[in-house]
This record gives C-alpha cells, sequence and structure tokens, in this order.
C-alpha cells in the first residue's frame, strides 16, 4: 500500500479540487463539496438533471468522513483502504489526472530556457496462472533521447505550475513525441525480455497438461452419432478456450498517466546524472 | 520463450491531439495523486491474498483464509468448496471473488444459488466484500451489470438462457452443488455449457450416494482430472468407500477440493445444550392414538404408508391430522375403513389443547426476552401453533419454503426486529441465517437426521455469540419416543456435530432415512417389533461412525 496517509490524502484530493474544509481534527474531516464533486461522488444524478434542467443553483453536499478506525463508530462515513468511497475517488482521478503538461516554477530575472520531457507513468501487469503488477515510471528528454526512470520521485521536489513563469521560453522538441512513446515501450521491452519468467513457465506447463487432461476426457469409447459428436466438439473447443483464458501468460503495458513537463537546464542535468 | 506483450496505444494519440488543439491537462497536484493512487491498488506479488487488506471490517477465520489462498494459488481458481454447513462457505467465496477483483482477473461473474437464497448472497456480497452484486430483475441485468446473483432455474429458462451461454464468465459460482451430482440432467447440462474461466462449487455434501457424483462434479471444474467415464468406473469401480480408502482417489480429489470440519477449525464454537423434553399425552389424547395405531395396524397393505404420516400428524397437531383424515375420506381412500375413521375423527374434533403444544408455550414463556425458532412438519400444526402463541400474548411470524424471495427477507426482518418467535416448516429451515436467535425448538422431530443439522445450522454457525439451546419436544407412548431414544438418542445425534453423518449413511446406502423409517414402521406387525428394528439401525449407524472415526485417526480417510 502506497497511500501513507489516507487522511492527508483526501485533504488534499478535496482542497485541490476546489472543495472546502469545514472540520478536520484527529482523523475526522468535514467537506463541503463543490457542484463538480458532488455530482462525480454522491451519486444522485437525477437531482443535477433536474436542477440544471430548471436552472436553479444546487446545493451540494455536505459530507462527513471518517480515516480513524478508532472513530469508525462516530457519525461518518468510514473510508479505508478498499472502501468503495475511495475505490471511487481513485476512479476519479485515473480519468481526472492522466494527461497533463507542466512548467517548472523558476524564478529568474534572465532569460531562461525550458526543456521538454516526456513523461510517463507505465504499469505493467503480468497474467499467467496467477497476475502481479508494477509501475515504472520513465522520462525521456526530448532533446538529447537520454531515458531515466524513477521519474516520479525525481520530480517530487520540484515546483510545477501550468504556465511558464516570466523570462522562460522553451525549447521545441527534437524527438516527436511518438516516436519518444515508442522509444520508452522498446526499452521497456527489452527489460522485461531479459527477466526471467518462471511464472510464465509454470503457467504454460499448467496449460498444456489441462488441456492433455480434458483431450483424454472425450476420448470415451462410446460409440456417438454425427450430431453428438458436433457438440462435444463444440463443448471441447470452449473448454480448451476457457483453459488459454486462464492460464495463457500475457504481459501488458498500460499507460497511467504522463505528460509533457519543461524542465530547467539545471533540473534536466540532475535528472540525467 | 513466447510472451505476447500488449501495448497501450491510446494514450500518447490521445496526448499528442491534446497538445496539438490546446486541450485540457491536469494540475501537477492531481497528475501526482492520481499516480500515487494508481499505484496503492497494484498486486506486487503473484502469491498471496490482499483482499483481507481491503475489507478491515471483517474478521476472517484461519481456516476461511487459507482455503481461499489454496483455491487461488493452487487450484487456480477452480475448485469445490466442501466445508460442514455452518464454517462459512459463503466467506470463503467472496474471499475468492474479491481476490480475483482485485488483480483484475474477473469483472463478469456469475453467482448461481437456490432461489430462496439469492438477497441473501446479495446483501452478503455488497455488505461484508463490497462486491457490487445485483440480483437479476429484468431480462436485460446479463449484460447491464458484471455481478448477477440468480437461482439456476431462472437462467436456464429459454428467454435468458441464450443471452448467459454467449457472455464469456470470468468466474461462476454455484451454491447448494450437489445437486448436479447427475450429469443427466438439465441442469448438469446447463451448467457444462457456460462459458467460464474460474469455476466455486460449494457444497456440504460432495459425495452422496454414488461415487460417480464426485466424479459429475469435478469434471464441470476440471474434465479428465479424474480420467474419462471409462477409465474411472474401470479403476474405481462405483464403490463409494473408494472414495475414502482409495489413497490415489482421495490425492486426486484434495487437489480440486477443501473441505473443512468444525474440529479442525481452531475456533472455540460456542456450545450446543440438547435437552429432551417429554411429553404426556392427555388420557383422551392417548385414546385417540391407540385407536389411530390399532386402526392402522389393521389397515390393508399399501395404504400403511399414509397411516404412518397420521399418526405422526396426530403428534404434532389435532389439526393435521384431522385435515389428512378428512382428505383421504374425501378422496374415497379409506374403503373398508371408513367407519372406524369417521368415529376417529370425531374423536379427534373434541380433543383439548395439543399436550405438546402447552409444554411448547411454557418453555418460551419461561424465556420471555428470548427469541425462539420453533420447527413443525406440517402446515397445519405451523396455523395451528401460531395461533396458541398468539392466544398467550406471544408475537411469531411464520416462515415456509414456498413464500417468495421478498417474503422471506421481510419475515426474517420482522423476527429479528419484532416478533419473539419465528415458527418455520420443514422446507423452511433451509439457508437462512438466524445467528441472533439461541433458542431451537425441534416441536416435532424429522425423520431425517440430515435436515436436523441443517436446522440447528441455522442457528448454530459462525456468528453466534451465545451458547445454543436445543429442545427437542418428544410424547411418551409414542413413535416420538421410539425415534428420539432408539435412534437419535442412541447414534448421540445431539451432542455430536453429525458432520460425518452424511457419509454413514451414504456409506450404509440408506439414500432416505425418512423412507427407511416409514418402513421400520409400516412393515412391524407390532410395537415390538418397529423397536427392535429400529435398535438394529441406530447400532448400524453408530458402529459404522466408530469405524470411520477410526479409519480418520489412522489417516486411511479423507481429510483436508
Amino acid at each position: 500500500m502506497e497511500l501513507e496517509n489516507l487522511h492527508d490524502f483526501l485533504v488534499n484530493y478535496f482542497v485541490t479540487n476546489q472543495c472546502e474544509i469545514i472540520e478536520n481534527e484527529n482523523g475526522r474531516m468535514k467537506v463541503q463539496l463543490t457542484d463538480k464533486m458532488d455530482e462525480a461522488l454522491m451519486n444522485r444524478p437525477f437531482y443535477w438533471q433536474y436542477v440544471k434542467k430548471l436552472g436553479y443553483p444546487g446545493e451540494p453536499m455536505q459530507v462527513t468522513f471518517i480515516t480513524n478506525p478508532d472513530r469508525k463508530d462516530e457519525e461518518g462515513e468510514w473510508v479505508h483502504f478498499g472502501s468503495p468511497r475511495l475505490h471511487q475517488i481513485f476512479k476519479t482521478l485515473t480519468t481526472q489526472g492522466k494527461y497533463t503538461k507542466q512548467f517548472e516554477r523558476v524564478s529568474t530575472n534572465q532569460k531562461t530556457a525550458l526543456v521538454p520531457w516526456l513523461v510517463t507513468n507505465i504499469k505493467i501487469s503480468y497474467k499467467g496462472k496467477q497476475k502481479k503488477n508494477e509501475m515504472l515510471s520513465v522520462g525521456l528528454h526530448l532533446i538529447n533521447g537520454t531515458m531515466v526512470t524513477g521519474m516520479m520521485d525525481s520530480l517530487h521536489s520540484r515546483s510545477f505550475q501550468s504556465s511558464i513563469s516570466d523570462f522562460c521560453y522553451t525549447i521545441t522538441p527534437i524527438i516527436r513525441l511518438k516516436s519518444g512513446y515508442q522509444r520508452i515501450v522498446q526499452q521497456i521491452e527489452k527489460w522485461i525480455l531479459q527477466q526471467e519468467h518462471t511464472w510464465a513457465k509454470e503457467s504454460i506447463e499448467r496449460m498444456e497438461e489441462e488441456k492433455v487432461l480434458l483431450k483424454h476426457f472425450y476420448e470415451n469409447g462410446q460409440e456417438l452419432d454425427e450430431e453428438e459428436k458436433e457438440s462435444t466438439k463444440a463443448i471441447m473447443e470452449q473448454e480448451l478456450k476457457d483453459i488459454e483464458d486462464r492460464f495463457k501468460p500475457e504481459i501488458a503495458l498500460d499507460v497511467v498517466n504522463g505528460g509533457i513537463f519543461y524542465l530547467s537546464q539545471a533540473s534536466s542535468m540532475k535528472m540525467i546524472t | 520463450m513466447n510472451i505476447e506483450i500488449k501495448k497501450d496505444q491510446t494514450f500518447i494519440d490521445e496526448l499528442e491531439s491534446r497538445i496539438e488543439q490546446a486541450g485540457e491537462f491536469c494540475s501537477w497536484d492531481i497528475f501526482n495523486m492520481s499516480y500515487h493512487s494508481s499505484k496503492a491498488t497494484l498486486t506486487s506479488e503473484f502469491k498471496g491474498l490482499t483482499a483481507p487488506k481491503h475489507l478491515p471490517h471483517m474478521e476472517f477465520l484461519p481456516h476461511q483464509l487459507d482455503c481461499a489462498q489454496q483455491v487461488v494459488e493452487e487450484m487456480n481458481g477452480r475448485g469445490i468448496l466442501a466445508d460442514e454447513v455452518g464454517l462459512g462457505k459463503t466467506i470463503e467465496a467472496g474471499l475468492v471473488l474479491k481476490e480475483y477483483m482485485i488483480r483484475g482477473l474477473v469483472k463478469k461473474a456469475l453467482i448461481l444459488v437456490p432461489a430462496s437464497l439469492v438477497n441473501q448472497w446479495v446483501t452478503e456480497l455488497n455488505q461484508k466484500f463490497y462486491i457490487p452484486a445485483a440480483s437479476q430483475r429484468k431480462k436485460y441485468a446479463w449484460e447491464q451489470y458484471d455481478i448477477i446473483v440468480t437461482s439456476i432455474d431462472t437462467a436456464k429458462r429459454p428467454q435468458h438462457r441464450e443471452i448467459i451461454q454467449e457472455i464469456n464468465y470470468d468466474f461462476i459460482l454455484i451454491d447448494e452443488a450437489h445437486k448436479l451430482k447427475n450429469s443427466k440432467t438439465k441442469n448438469y447440462e446447463f451448467v457444462r455449457s457456460l462459458k467460464k474461466k474460474y469455476c466455486l462449487l460449494l457444497t456440504a455434501t460432495p459425495v452422496q450416494n454414488r461415487l460417480s457424483d464426485i466424479f459429475n462434479l469435478v469434471s464441470i471444474l476440471k474434465p479428465g482430472h479424474l480420467g474419462n467415464y471409462e477409465d474411472f468406473t474401470n479403476r474405481f469401480g462405483r464403490d463409494r468407500k473408494r472414495l475414502f480408502n482409495d489413497d490415489y482417489l482421495k490425492q486426486l480429489i484434495q487437489k480440486v477440493m477443501v473441505r473443512n470440519r468444525r474440529g479442525d477449525t481452531g475456533v472455540d464454537w460456542t456450545k450446543r445444550h440438547v435437552e429432551t423434553v417429554w411429553v404426556d399425552f392427555s388420557d383422551e389424547e392417548q385414546q385417540a392414538y391407540d385407536q389411530l395405531t390399532t386402526i392402522t395396524r389393521n389397515a390393508e397393505k399399501g395404504s400403511s404408508f399414509s397411516a404412518i404420516t397420521l399418526t405422526r400428524e396426530l403428534c404434532s397437531s389435532r389439526e393435521a391430522c384431522y385435515l389428512s383424515i378428512q382428505k383421504m375420506i374425501n378422496k374415497g381412500l379409506i374403503g373398508a375403513q371408513q367407519e372406524e375413521y369417521e368415529s376417529l375423527i370425531q374423536q379427534i374434533g373434541q380433543l383439548p389443547h395439543h399436550a405438546k403444544a402447552q409444554k411448547m408455550v411454557q418453555l418460551i414463556q419461561q424465556k420471555p426476552n428470548q427469541k425462539f425458532i420453533v420447527f413443525t412438519e406440517y402446515r397445519a400444526s405451523q396455523l395451528y401453533l401460531q395461533w396458541l402463541l398468539q392466544q398467550h400474548g406471544i408475537s411469531s411470524v411464520p416462515f415456509r419454503g414456498g413464500f417468495k424471495r421478498s417474503k422471506k427477507d421481510w419475515m426474517r426482518q420482522l423476527f429479528q426486529n419484532h416478533a419473539q418467535v419465528l415458527i418455520a416448516t420443514e422446507a423452511g429451515g433451509e439457508g437462512i441465517n438466524l445467528q441472533f436467535c439461541n433458542n431451537m425448538i425441534n416441536y416435532d422431530l424429522p425423520w431425517n437426521p440430515m435436515r436436523l443439522e441443517q436446522r440447528i445450522g441455522r442457528i448454530h454457525r459462525f456468528g453466534q455469540q451465545e451458547d445454543v439451546h436445543i429442545y427437542n419436544l418428544a410424547i411418551r407412548n409414542t413413535m416420538e419416543e421410539h425415534v428420539l431414544t432408539l435412534l437419535y438418542e442412541k447414534i448421540q445425534l445431539f451432542e455430536k456435530v453429525v458432520g460425518n453423518l452424511d457419509s454413514i449413511l451414504a456409506e450404509l446406502n440408506i439414500k432416505d432415512m425418512e423412507k427407511e423409517m416409514n418402513r421400520i414402521f409400516s412393515e412391524s406387525e407390532t410395537d415390538g417389533e418397529a423397536k427392535i428394528k429400529l435398535d438394529n439401525l441406530s447400532s448400524v449407524i453408530s458402529f459404522t461412525q466408530e469405524r470411520l472415526i477410526e479409519e480418520e485417526l489412522n489417516g486411511t480417510r479423507e481429510s483436508s
């Protein structure tokens, strides 16, 4: 679990989404939702449809959330890792926070160049008889092609804004976005192929075993007429497919989010070394 | 090795178009939060369960966690969950489903359960597991909702079956799966025809009568695991005992089945106190009873079966017996004994309140602040008891198998929140959980010990906080006395949790205990003869029970 402090995460989430925090103490908080957040979280589409149709201002709700398990029986909604509410919040974030364009905040009174980086956070899923996944955060310098991992951690200590700081200007990328992305994906593929994939070997073995068993199952001495043969064959084909669905190893790369980041030369140098 | 790698192309296309067309971008804070929340939902290990971490409001028992882990890791999501009644098969199944959903392996699931349990499953999955399950109510629900709970009977109706058979289910669950033991049935064929990735079969009695039962169940999950039908019968024959004394077969079964017994769970179960409450018929009642026995003993061969039923009914209530006799007379089923029956029915009509019913009222009055569930075998008795309780100012609700789902839920709720007593007929015994009640009155004893265990399982299950009190009412000098002392007490049915009774009966090839007892009573010329036969039956059962326990100790028997 990555969210070390769920409470701070929630406060941050609501503040960032322009909601006012009315109360906040010891793992319990009261939030005044905005229209937008009420619509996104409170599951009352008919209310909002109605209000909008009549042109009235809506009345967004106030909600109390509890993150401290010791206080979970108090009035309010207990939010914990795995609770439907958090799941819902995460879901809003995956769409809300997918694409970005950021400029490093620089205070200067001299002309300063900002270097373009493509940043992608990629989830790699390994699926065989079991499944696991991991996250890679990759940055690509769109001028000289340098690629670095752990990008989000490196960006963490810097400040960003959505418009460029005074006296700054951006350098036009030499590598186009699409080919930059191709480079990243190819690099990950290369890296994946270098790994040991015991899990995949085991999954394939298991898949083959099950297929052999299945085929044998249908080899009985019974005499079947044409129609029976057809239907038996159809069932067997389906079951073979079910086995493949269940065991066939597969790796998937999904971009969780990403975007273009303009960093100062100094920051860029630090990333590379 | 050739592993397919799927790549994401939509992201970069969209990013590029947003940059070119000055589209919308999120702030750094949101971007950062989105990254961290996605990271939080990763599962970084192939093995282990992540579901319990998502469900901090639940306390899982060790055997439930072990079971779920075994199903996921070793059985790759296809297995038979065969715990004894009341150990939480639903919980185990919920854990497995949740685990797969968290890992993104299951999206579409079909949960097939008896019609009476649909709502309970929906509620449990939603409340305990945060699994957004819905019951099928509209035709298009199959496609609209990802997790659907319904009954096999609904699912296989022509208008639904075609839709369902087209869907690629990631997960299929079948509760009370022993009903699928026969491969020639429509239900079996239907289940085999579904497209499915993972599959769980839930049953407390995985093998009932024939060794082929288990072959058929396993063939739903893993066709070929036990060979084809020919191999199987050639190698293991038809003898059910093979399941326990053939090491090879045992090993094979263990790969697809988890079976926990109460004793294995390491949980401190609340105690069961079982008390036999003896009742004496009033003189008038005893006279009527003796009269009935004489008539039925003289009954022609062929009608003796229903005569036994009448006797049992009289032990339950005047009403039950009266109505049955009247029905027989009306249908002209009585023949030569018409006169005798007509005088008897007059006699019954004049009987005072039933001695057993009055005893029941007393028992309930002794604990005015506690809830009771009363089981009777007959609907007429159910109505009578409800009326009698009302006369004494005791509130009660009826419960029957035939009630609609919503009515069952409603009755259960009324019982929990308002009424002191729930009066259930036999068919109502299956499937409802009443852990909030810890007193049970077996007003009539069923003649099938398995059903008795099922009754007790309604209240003596995981979640019960109090010791459980079970009162068995029996009338002296009637067939009830014989059944209770010669059969149930002798096999110590009430003291031991009869988890292995199913295997004992199967071993003895007793398919229907009730029929067996009916035969004993109807084929015996005298009371003494019936007693001897009953006694013999219970001796055989005890003997088999001891042998099985011994085998188990020697490790020659199935265990999980």
